[in-house]
């Protein structure tokens, strides 16, 4: 009898630990939680989900170059009214702010040659040598109001533009600087991309008294210029 | 120095530059878009009105040689050669899938840009006045400006080099009220015909009032009122008002 309830006893404390061992208490929580790993895996990683290595391709974008400025020079013919027509050089940048419009600042010198006047009289003289350089700078607004292709031969075809110009400026003449109004017209056609060839007519308008008198000074120009775009 | 002179210099500097702008260049990597429209058409020339000679296919892809206004040169997978438009080459992806995206000036830039630049005309204590600025944008409502400007008058002619700050009120309006702040230089060659003129050289301070309206892509017009106070080595300080108004643009 004795053994019995021993064994009943026994069994009731075997089962009540093995009961409370199944429970989850919660100081046993965090410990039921970890991986089950036996000791010789102690040093593996924990398995876990695969995530895909793709990485997005990052695209560099290279910097587009602009070409949208042109630089060069021009030489020709400039009539300088009341002394003669001489030749002029100058250069010339150009900035172009759409297809239609761009921004021209232009430089040039001439020298005067000698009035009428001072040719029949023979040793008079109205202005000193120094007095004779012609030196202007004009800023102007041009519209390329008749793009278009020039076509040479079967093979060569060459953007093209007739343009209109007209800007503001000085003039330093006769001693003088003049406030001066330039407007004219000008070709362009480029053989290549970065290649531009010019043919220019612009009239330079000031008021001046270099001669004595008040009066509206308009001197014609005709240049040849030569550009290339940057 | 004489015209003869001049004109070798000129001469050898267009030579220098020919030589620097000439095509022989190491080759340069290139920006490649991919087309996502139905075509992508090539013109023979950097304007609308130039004849379409190619089209580019949906998938294919085009190497961008270089930009002219709002046209870029690009190469097919052929080898042709085109301009495409700003605005067709803005419906383009990279190769990574995103949208290529241009700036070809509109209202958002005229608000929100880095570089501007215009010339003006004008009066300058009764002087004709031509003038030149650039300005760099420290925010979209404060810029540095720095200006150039020459006038001729019957009494004196002169130059000026000024440096300032100025104040866009409301950058996003058409038409957005300024107001400058800055200090310069002038040189005066007075037109004395009794007494022999001597050249002066001064320091100026300036304040102004203006305003810009935007006009179309990149371009606006500018117009200011500026009150220069001359800093004179004599006792009184000289005050000169000068007005301008001209166009500009910005980048």
């Amino acid at each position: 009898m004795e053994t019995r309830i021993r064994l009943l006893l026994l069994g009731t404390a075997l089962a009540a630990c093995s009961g409370c061992a199944s429970m989850h208490w919660p100081w046993h929580h965090h410990k039921a939680s970890q991986p089950v790993v036996s000791s010789a895996d102690d040093n593996a990683p924990p398995p876990t989900v695969i995530e895909p290595q793709v990485e997005r391709r990052k695209v560099k974008v290279p910097h587009i170059r602009a070409k949208d400025l042109e630089v060069g020079a021009y030489y020709g013919e400039i009539s300088i009214q009341d002394f003669g027509a001489q030749p002029v050089a100058g250069l010339r940048l150009d900035y172009h702010v759409t297809e239609d419009l761009f921004f021209e600042g232009s430089y040039g010198r001439a020298k005067g040659g000698l009035t009428s006047f001072e040719e029949l009289s023979g040793r008079a003289r109205l202005l000193s040598d120094a007095e004779r350089r012609f030196t202007y700078y004009n800023l102007s607004l041009g519209y390329n109001f008749l793009p278009g292709e020039v076509f040479v031969g079967r093979n060569l075809a060459m953007t093209s533009a007739l343009y209109m110009i007209g800007g503001i400026g000085n003039v330093k003449f006769g001693g003088q600087q003049n406030f001066a109004v330039n407007f004219g017209a000008g070709f362009r056609v480029l053989p290549t991309d970065w290649l531009a060839l010019h043919i220019d007519v612009q009239d330079l308008v000031f008021k001046s008294n270099d001669i004595g008198v008040n009066q509206l000074k308009n001197n014609l120009q005709a240049t040849f210029g030569a550009t290339v775009f940057f | 120095m004489t015209l003869r002179r001049i004109e070798l210099a000129i001469l050898l500097a267009l030579c220098a530059a020919l030589l620097v702008a000439s095509p022989a260049r190491a080759a340069r990597e290139l920006l490649q878009l991919f087309i996502t429209q139905p075509y992508l058409e090539l013109h023979t020339g950097p304007g609308r009105g130039y004849p379409v000679t190619q089209v580019v296919a949906r998938g294919e892809s085009v190497d961008v040689l270089f930009r002219r206004t709002d046209w870029y040169k690009v190469r097919t997978e052929r080898g042709a050669e085109g301009w495409a438009a700003a605005r067709e080459l803005a419906k383009t992806s990279l190769a990574d899938g995103s949208p290529f995206t241009i700036n070809v000036g509109d209202r958002a830039g005229f608000a929100a840009h880095r570089w501007e630049g215009g010339v003006f005309t004008g009066a300058y204590a009764g002087a004709t006045l031509v003038a030149a600025y650039g300005a760099l944008s420290i925010t979209n409502n404060l810029k540095l400006e720095v200006g150039a400007s020459q006038y001729t008058g019957n009494v004196s002619d002169g130059y000026l080099l000024d440096i300032g700050l100025a104040h866009v009120f409301v950058p996003e309006w058409r038409f957005s009220p300024l107001v400058d702040l800055g200090t310069g230089w002038v040189h005066v060659e007075p037109k004395a015909t009794l007494a022999k003129p001597v050249d002066r050289n001064d320091q100026v301070g300036y304040v102004g009032v203006g305003g810009r309206l935007y006009l179309t892509r990149r371009f606006f017009l500018r117009s200011e009122f500026r009150k220069y106070v001359v800093f004179t080595k004599t006792n009184a300080n000289e005050v000169n008002e000068e007005w301008r108004l001209g166009f500009a643009f910005f980048y």
